[in-house]
């Protein structure tokens, strides 16, 4: 009966905001909309397509041919509906999250079990009850519905919204172990916003340790469904945009290459505003290379025996990182944290993480204001502001990964903090 | 089109005492007044060059024949332009030119790379006549689809004009003397003699709206249009305030200070011609007499013009007028199409440029109306409004070249039609653009300029027009030239956007500032996957004194 509420609740307060005046406002945010996932853009994409010109041969519009012809038809059929569509991706993503935290939980306890003899006596009342577990789904579904950013996210009407829906339902179908959706949505999601690639890795350690049996043939085999996937994606396109591969620069082009610096609460616009030309290809590599590949292995090797954790650190630091992110990614990534709320007590930065999220989130847009339209506050205003939020994302990624790090070893060595009698320090060597 | 253009003949043939090889020139001057406060003075010099050879000249500039042989230009319009031309007080010029610099031409259809052609021809302009034509790059030309069409002769298919035409404008450009007198140099007698004697750079930049250009197009050489020649004209339009020269009785030496001495010795033709259909509300005497007054009926208005002839031998002549001191206010009647542009909204993130088209005639014009909207200002086409209307029916065509930043400016061509006695408004959206900070000019906040629409239409009715007939080439040619319809391409009101800046004093601190946030994850990241956690006794504080052994033991190891 609570859920359902929730749900109601959440889609009422959607629908509202998106008939309510505010919408306007609300969908031209730096913060909500960016050249990549605007609704402007994807409306003027869409007239353009129906106009027989070729959206893709001008700077206008950056999403992918297959969500360009699923709302040209959405909008040509049934423009009534779209309040109600972008409500419902939403409540479905939240669905999603639910049922992956539920089948999570599971894991972990299984894991648990599985883990059971190395745990030192001393913590074994560290262990997870279920009680503690039977709540965490809820709060996945509670902070992805009522998280201001995904509420903003939804009500903007931005085509991360869809983006999000296909995240979530990749991780519900790795976790499941349903290789088949994992992939396809996978392959989905990067068809869009190239940066899910990474999730590959995890999720392929996932759907290995879910469907037991060789784990070598298992991880070819979800990359080869994801590859043929995407592959199947790019023709697909390519053959709605009659055979032209034009789409791949305005899209995967447009998204590596970062030709627009409208500021957005990511780092590349005003660094690449006041980047000399002479360096602007080394430093795109270096941002670029950051935001894709550079966490990958090492994560992936520290933290093979938990995927999903490994999932969430890469989702949100692509987030921090990629070239044009909007608070839509981090309502997403910032659902999946209840999932790890053992860890909440060995992380000593949330405080700080949080209070930098909330004053941000109000500076923000008071600096725009005062920079775009007062005139009263320069660009380096709203780069302060932006360069904070960056950081208290970084801090809550890297705190919630020491805090993991620290309850594995509390658990396997107790709690005490003493090395033969004398006190001792907890350090990284 | 093709069927107008293939009528053009050029009217007069040449004369059977002038050589094959040498060429023709002709001087003529304009004066039109405006009621009530501005007065309207146009110089033509046009050069007529028979013969293929650019190598023999004899009149027209050696420099200019080389550029239309050398880069294969069939026809070349290039107009500098300062101050505005106020369509809706002053009825229409004989050319109109955008503010700025203006620069269109058509190439030969023999030419494979009209792109490359286009830019050595724009540099090649801009060393000849002093102005930064240089900037004409692919980032802001168009290949205009209908709004121009050449005036000259060319045997063409249908797709010609628009794949081999090229037009740009740079409304930046300022217009001055050094740009005059490289202009004076490419005529015969230069400024030494003649009509270009008058041009005065001192007083000519003191006036309201100037415009020197520089138009060459084809013309026919014989009936049946199996030869051409090119014919050279460089004019000058001057639109002087009385408010300004402090009279309102004006005379050559008030406006160019100086008395005309006789017209230029290599011309066959010296002629000036003074509009006098103002005296009916705002008298005036001409003094000296003119030789001759012809009336000229043309597409429903009566035009009274004083002729002039003027011989290279004749002396100083001071033509001026006197306006009898009863003058009666007038009120003046504006042009059948008149036109306003302006942008819209507050704020640098978002905004609108309107365009208002006014019919004032009593049946409906068809225009084209040409935007052209450079990269930094991203129109969206999907707001393109008409009255109001999203799917208007006023527009019977349209063409969209959607524009690429730092590539290609937008491109929109409309055909509408616009009702009769109505005003039409143009509305598109567009978003403010943020530039590399080395891509803002210097003094970055004194704002960014948007070119002028261009708006061609097929006027009904000759008033207030004063356009030369495409198959003329003198003023003599307006006289009595009843046409169904009369041509005209203008140029709207450019405008200005104010873009958002960064700070220009930060690049350093901002490249610092970033690369710190990326290692602020990269460091604590590489230590969770390289190290690992151990228990580290933390033992008794060290004493000062120790702490400090320490330091040079480690250093002795």
């Amino acid at each position: 009966m609570g859920l359902v509420l929730k749900y109601v609740v959440a889609a009422l307060v959607r629908y509202w905001l998106i008939h309510s005046d505010y919408w306007q406002t609300l969908s031209n945010r730096v913060e909500i909309a960016t050249p990549l996932n605007s609704w402007k853009r994807l409306i003027e994409g869409i007239y353009l397509f129906e106009h027989n010109i070729d959206p893709y041969d001008g700077d206008s519009f950056h999403e992918s041919p297959l969500l360009l012809i699923s709302f040209y038809s959405l909008l040509k059929y049934a423009p009534y509906l779209l309040p109600g569509v972008f409500t419902l991706i939403d409540i479905l993503t939240a669905y999603f999250l639910y049922k992956t935290a539920k089948i999570f939980v599971r894991i972990l306890k299984s894991n648990q079990e599985k883990n059971i003899e190395v745990i030192s006596d001393e913590s074994k009342a560290m262990m997870l009850t279920n009680l503690q577990l039977e709540e965490v789904p809820e709060y996945v579904l509670s902070v992805y519905l009522f998280n201001p950013y995904s509420v903003l996210n939804c009500v903007g009407m931005t085509t991360t919204v869809v983006q999000n829906l296909l995240l979530a339902v990749s991780l519900w179908g790795s976790v499941a172990g349903h290789r088949l959706v994992a992939c396809i949505f996978i392959a989905l999601a990067t068809h869009q916003a190239l940066y899910p690639i990474t999730l590959i890795v995890p999720i392929s350690i996932l759907l290995a340790d879910v469907n037991k049996g060789c784990k070598k043939c298992s991880y070819i085999r979800t990359l080869l469904v994801f590859i043929l996937c995407w592959g199947f994606l790019i023709l697909t396109s390519a053959y709605i945009m009659n055979g032209s591969y034009s789409y791949i620069y305005n899209t995967y082009g447009f998204i590596l290459n970062v030709p627009d610096l409208k500021p957005n609460i990511g780092l590349f616009w005003y660094f690449f505003t006041e980047m000399f030309e002479h360096f602007r290809l080394l430093f795109v590599c270096a941002f670029q290379i950051n935001a894709l590949i550079l966490y990958v292995v090492p994560l992936t090797l520290r933290f093979k025996n938990e995927p999903v954790l490994l999932a969430t650190v890469l989702i949100a630091l692509s987030t921090i990182f990629r070239s044009y992110p909007c608070v839509g990614d981090v309502g997403f990534y910032l659902a999946l944290l209840p999932m790890w709320k053992h860890l909440f007590t060995f992380m000593q930065q949330k405080f700080i993480a949080g209070c930098a999220f909330i004053i941000t989130s109000v500076l923000g847009p008071t600096v725009w204001h005062l920079w775009i339209y007062s005139g009263s506050a320069n660009a380096n205003f709203f780069f302060g502001v932006t360069l904070s939020f960056a950081t208290a994302q970084i801090f809550l990624i890297t705190d919630l990964m020491f805090a993991y790090l620290k309850r594995e070893f509390t658990l396997k060595h107790g709690s005490s903090r003493q090395v033969d009698g004398k006190p001792a320090k907890l350090v990284l060597r | 089109m093709s069927k107008f253009r293939n009528i053009i003949f050029l009217l007069f043939l040449i004369s059977q005492t002038i050589s094959v090889s040498s060429d023709d020139f002709k001087e003529e001057l304009y004066i039109k007044p405006l009621p009530p406060m501005h007065l309207y003075v146009y110089f033509q010099f046009i050069t007529l060059i028979t013969g293929d050879t650019y190598e023999h000249s004899h009149l027209a500039p050696r420099s200019l024949k080389e550029i239309m042989s050398r880069f294969q230009v069939e026809e070349l319009h290039l107009t500098l332009t300062e101050g505005q031309w106020r369509h809706k007080q002053w009825g229409y010029p004989v050319m109109d030119a955008a503010p700025g610099a203006e620069l269109y031409a058509w190439f030969a259809p023999t030419v494979t790379d009209v792109n490359a052609n286009w830019k050595k021809l724009s540099a090649t302009l801009s060393g000849l006549f002093c102005a930064s034509l240089n900037f004409i790059d692919a980032h802001n030309t168009i290949s205009p689809k209908m709004a121009l069409t050449p005036l000259g002769a060319m045997n063409i298919g249908l797709n010609y004009t628009s794949q081999f035409a090229r037009y740009a404008s740079l409304p930046r450009e300022i217009v001055c003397t050094e740009n005059l007198t490289p202009w004076k140099k490419l005529l015969p007698c230069e400024s030494s003699h003649g009509f270009a004697s008058l041009l005065n750079s001192r007083l000519i930049h003191n006036t309201n709206y100037h415009s020197i250009g520089v138009h060459i197009r084809k013309v026919c050489s014989n009936n049946e249009c199996t030869n051409y020649n090119f014919e050279v004209k460089q004019t000058v339009a001057l639109v002087y305030d009385f408010k300004i020269i402090n009279s309102i009785n004006w005379s050559f030496k008030l406006l160019f200070g100086q008395g005309l001495f006789g017209g230029c010795p290599l011309s066959s033709s010296s002629k000036i011609y003074i509009d006098l259909t103002s005296n009916d509300t705002l008298p005036f005497k001409l003094s000296p007499k003119p030789i001759s007054i012809i009336q000229s009926q043309r597409g429903g208005s009566d035009t009274l013009l004083a002729v002039y002839d003027i011989k290279a031998d004749s002396p100083m002549i001071n033509i001026g007028a006197k306006h009898s001191i009863d003058n009666k206010f007038s009120v003046t009647i504006p042009p059948p199409l008149h036109f306003n542009r302006y942008v819209l909204g507050y704020g640098k993130e978002f905004g609108g440029i309107v365009t208002e088209i006014t019919n004032t005639y009593w049946a409906p014009i068809d225009i084209i109306l040409l935007e052209n909207a450079p990269w930094w200002l991203p129109i969206q086409l999907s707001t393109l409004r008409i009255n109001g209307e999203a799917e208007s029916s006023l527009i019977l065509k349209q063409y969209y070249s959607p524009g690429r930043s730092r590539q290609r400016p937008y491109h929109l061509e409309l055909l509408m039609r616009l009702p009769p006695k109505s005003t039409t408004t143009v509305t598109i959206d567009f978003e403010f653009v943020f530039l590399k900070w080395q891509e803002y000019p210097p003094d970055a906040n004194h704002g960014f300029y948007i070119g002028s629409a261009l708006i061609s239409a097929k006027l009904p009715t000759a008033k207030n027009y004063t356009s030369i007939p495409v198959d003329g080439t003198t003023l003599e040619s307006v006289i009595n030239a009843s046409k169904p319809w009369y041509p005209a391409v203008f140029r709207t009101n450019g405008a200005m956007v104010s873009l958002p800046t960064p700070d220009f004093s930060m690049p350093y601190n901002v490249i610092c500032l970033a690369c710190t946030v990326v290692a602020l994850a990269f460091g604590p990241l590489h230590n969770i996957c390289t190290k690992e956690l151990v228990l580290k006794p933390s033992g008794t504080p060290i004493s000062l004194r120790q702490r400090i052994i320490n330091l040079f033991k480690k250093k002795k190891d």
